[in-house]
């Protein structure tokens, strides 16, 4: 197999940045990695009343003069429970046609994921994998021609050492939660039942949840956006803005003449539990949470999201 | 690949004032819909919304939507165009009313206010094919009288199909039906074995199908509801137009009422 020696990471991450753009994922950040292909505001298309003449700076144009690919950029040190975030992020963005601004970024990337977590390494999504074999060596993967190119480099060295079980650690966020995602169903089925079984649970996290919208924007799943237009002050220029939403915002589900569909914070924390355990389960077979942890982190009302959801199963459970 | 984002420029042919507070927009464009497929209409500088087509499918020379003034930033800039304006234009979006299913059967559509123009663009199908249907039947309440939108097409409709008017409050004027009253029901001949119903628009709507879709037994599975949702992206993706675990933009707009009428939102 081929390895590469941990002390070597920080001279790979410097061979590699000297190819092309690199961003070091190992660098906290309060946003998650989904930010580099869905961008937090984004001006899609811009408009020239004068001439009438529709362009992007997005990267699409409508008659192809304007044209601007995304730069090629590397994406490294994505961790396990990311790496999974991103293979359901695509399956998402390619449902049920292809977001455009999503896969031209994609496609302009080069993901290397660093898994020192304990768990089953992903075999797709990503183009190199260094997966963690003992304290001082990972062992590669490759998954795409991206990802063999790079292992040429002769920071790559091959070994027939034998892997030491246990090497990789146990993450301990959201630990629970992670075992339940395993029963996807069972969280669909819970939190369903919840809004009518269960109607105190959510008026308690009606009242403590500020409607701040944090949880979704640091959820590496989280996709809600909206798409709003603006004007140049002369007027001369108008132009479509791609943003983050969020469900927990006020208005989001209001309709022209003022009906809002989800009016109080209480339906739209629902939702957004809703979204990720029944809606996504009913399209995609599964949870969109990874259990990554980021959302409870962040809370500004620290709601234990975990805790609050494994009161929804136990209550379930009983009934 | 597509970017199925962008919208293109079209030019407002006509634009004719239907009631105090609603407009019809003609838009030089050929649209291939079927009857409660939406498109999303907008102006630069101030976004775009979701709209009916109004108009028949079988015209090909123009596509018409129906807008009603809410204040609301778009509805407010459509106001505010001229005849040969131009407007963005995305779509047709979403599913439609099952036409094939619907052949062969009695129809009874039952609307309220601005929910006309899927229904409009619905009667157009049916008085093309009007062998293909058995007694068709449109029950439209409106606020007062002034604001029962395309009174010429009503007229034309009527020679065709069966018309029932209703109004919310008594009106001097208005010698008809008074809200959607039970004895409406007697006005009906439909075999409920196979007839279907359609219905658009919220509030009145709940009161058209306990007064008279249930009373008149067509039963849940033949009852097809199209839903207003806040539309966004058009493609099933922003999340903004769910109801339960459905997108009115791309499951629907058109769903079975059993498919929604227990959803939580």
């Amino acid at each position: 197999m081929l390895i590469i020696k941990k002390e070597n990471l920080d001279n790979l991450k410097d061979e590699l940045a000297k190819e092309s753009k690199l961003v070091d994922l190992q660098q906290r950040d309060v946003l998650p990695f989904k930010k580099y292909f869905f961008l937090v505001e984004e001006e899609i298309f811009s408009f020239n009343k004068e001439d009438n003449k529709l362009s992007s700076k997005g990267g699409s144009a409508f008659d192809g003069k304007d044209q601007k690919e995304p730069e090629p950029f590397i994406l490294f040190g994505l961790p396990l429970r990311a790496t999974e975030a991103l293979v359901q992020l695509d399956e998402i963005m390619k449902t049920p046609v292809p977001d455009f601004y999503y896969f031209q970024r994609r496609k302009a990337s080069t993901v290397i994921s660093i898994i020192e977590e304990d768990g089953p390494v992903p075999h797709l999504g990503v183009d190199l994998i260094l997966e963690k074999i003992n304290d001082k060596e990972y062992k590669v993967h490759i998954l795409t021609e991206k990802g063999k190119n790079i292992s040429k480099s002769k920071l790559f060295v091959k070994s027939d050492k034998k892997e030491i079980a246990g090497s990789a650690k146990k993450n301990k966020t959201m630990s629970e939660l992670r075992k339940l995602l395993l029963d996807p169903e069972l969280l669909k089925d819970a939190v369903e039942w919840s809004w009518k079984g269960f109607p105190e649970i959510w008026d308690d996290l009606g009242k403590r949840c500020i409607g701040c919208g944090i949880c979704t924007y640091v959820c590496p799943l989280c996709h809600c956006f909206s798409i709003e237009d603006g004007c140049s002050l002369n007027g001369k220029t108008c132009s479509k803005t791609r943003k983050w939403s969020a469900c927990t915002l006020p208005e989001f589900a209001t309709v022209t003449g003022g009906h809002d569909f989800h009016p109080s914070i209480k339906e739209r924390y629902y939702n957004w539990f809703y979204h990720k355990f029944v809606r996504a389960y009913k399209e995609y077979g599964k949870a969109q949470c990874v259990a990554c942890g980021n959302c409870q982190r962040q809370c500004p009302a620290r709601i234990n999201i975990e805790e609050e959801l494994l009161k929804i199963i136990e209550k379930y459970q009983e009934k | 690949m597509d970017n199925i984002y962008q919208p293109e420029q079209v030019r407002v042919l006509d634009i004719k004032q239907l009631s105090p507070t609603v407009k019809l927009f003609r838009l030089k464009k050929s649209v291939n819909f079927i009857p409660a497929q939406f498109v999303l209409v907008g102006v630069w500088g101030y976004g775009e919304a979701p709209f009916g087509c109004a108009s028949s499918p079988y015209e090909k020379s123009h596509v018409d939507i129906v807008v009603r003034n809410t204040g609301g930033v778009v509805t407010t800039a459509l106001h505010n165009l001229k005849k040969g304006d131009e407007v963005t234009f995305r779509g047709p979006f979403g599913n439609g009313f099952p036409l094939d299913f619907f052949e062969g059967r009695d129809l009874v559509m039952a609307t309220g206010g601005c929910g006309i123009p899927p229904i409009a663009a619905l009667i157009e199908y049916v008085i093309e094919n009007r062998d293909k249907f058995g007694n068709v039947y449109l029950l439209y309440g409106a606020k007062n009288p002034e604001e029962i939108l395309m009174k010429d097409k009503i007229k034309e409709w009527e020679e065709k199909i069966s018309i029932i008017l209703t109004i919310d409050q008594p009106h001097p004027k208005w010698k008809g039906h008074v809200g959607f009253v039970t004895d409406i029901v007697s006005e009906i001949d439909i075999d409920p074995k196979q007839a279907v119903a359609t219905m658009c628009g919220p509030g009145p709507m709940v009161d058209a199908l306990e007064k008279i879709l249930k009373p008149l037994g067509i039963s849940d599975r033949r009852i097809f509801v199209s839903m207003e949702r806040k539309m966004q992206c058009g493609v099933g993706r922003c999340q903004h137009c769910t109801t339960g675990d459905k997108y009115v933009c791309t499951d629907g707009p058109v769903f079975n009422i059993d498919e929604v009428d227990k959803n939580w939102d």
